[in-house]
């Protein structure tokens, strides 16, 4: 956590939490364009990943576990990692425009900051409750998800941050 | 001031400059400079807020037509 100076202070690395509850690309990709700059200034960054914003750490061939209920591969054919975005999408045509345009103009794809975020320790925690009612575990998830909890475990160490979001 | 090291991110958009700053400065030794050029028009404030954040040196911004060149001393 942070260095302990005898008869001083103990020194913590500031906190920020984001609680990523859509699942849209424009969304995911202000939510990691703040985690990453965070995460770049010395910041100890968790991203709580809950509903649809699971999707973002869905694989993108995702195989349907036998355990998993009819409904639940229902819920799971149609939303997937395949991000809509949240104004204009037309059927997919939007978030096909948008990446294009972000390719040709420069701008980091969700992707590359996801990348980044990894490499510069920012944690995931997927909701366990989202995915026990979504029939969703680690094998459906990419390989960066840190952890599976709760509310609790979430709130602990939102209570010990500074800037706390929900996007 | 001696410039050790530039890192060209041109092209690039927030957050990219700033976070390909920080990954260029963690190979860096104290007291060395970076040298940062990029054109995207938010990265004159980002720079020095981004050192007040991480604690390195913000040393100046100098404006040269569109492009902005940021030097940053490795604390």
């Amino acid at each position: 956590m942070g260095d302990q100076i005898p008869g001083c202070c103990v020194h913590m690395k500031e906190k920020m939490t984001i609680i990523l509850f859509s699942g849209e690309l424009d969304r995911a990709i202000a939510a990691f364009t703040l985690a990453t700059t965070a995460a770049a200034s010395n910041m100890e960054v968790t991203i709580f990943f809950t509903f649809w914003g699971l999707n973002i750490l869905k694989k993108e061939t995702f195989a349907f576990p036998p355990a998993q209920k009819l409904m639940q591969k229902m819920f799971n054919f149609m939303s997937t990692a395949r991000l809509p975005i949240s104004r204009l999408n037309m059927l997919g045509l939007g978030p096909w425009m948008m990446k294009k345009l972000m390719r040709e103009t420069g701008m980091a794809s969700l992707e590359d900051l996801m990348k980044l975020a990894k490499q510069l320790g920012v944690k995931y925690i997927a909701c366990s409750t989202s995915c026990g009612v979504l029939g969703l575990s680690s094998e459906n998830l990419i390989p960066g998800v840190d952890e599976f909890t709760g509310a609790s475990s979430y709130l602990s160490e939102a209570r010990d941050a500074k800037i706390n979001l929900f996007i | 001031m001696n410039v050790t090291k530039s890192l060209d991110c041109t092209g690039l958009f927030c957050p990219m400059p700033i976070v390909q700053t920080k990954l260029e400065l963690d190979g860096m030794t104290p007291g060395e400079v970076l040298e940062v050029i990029a054109d995207d028009a938010g990265f004159e404030k980002d720079l020095p807020a981004w050192c007040g954040m991480s604690g390195e040196k913000f040393l100046e911004m100098k404006k040269e037509g569109n492009l902005l060149k940021g030097y940053v001393m490795k604390k």
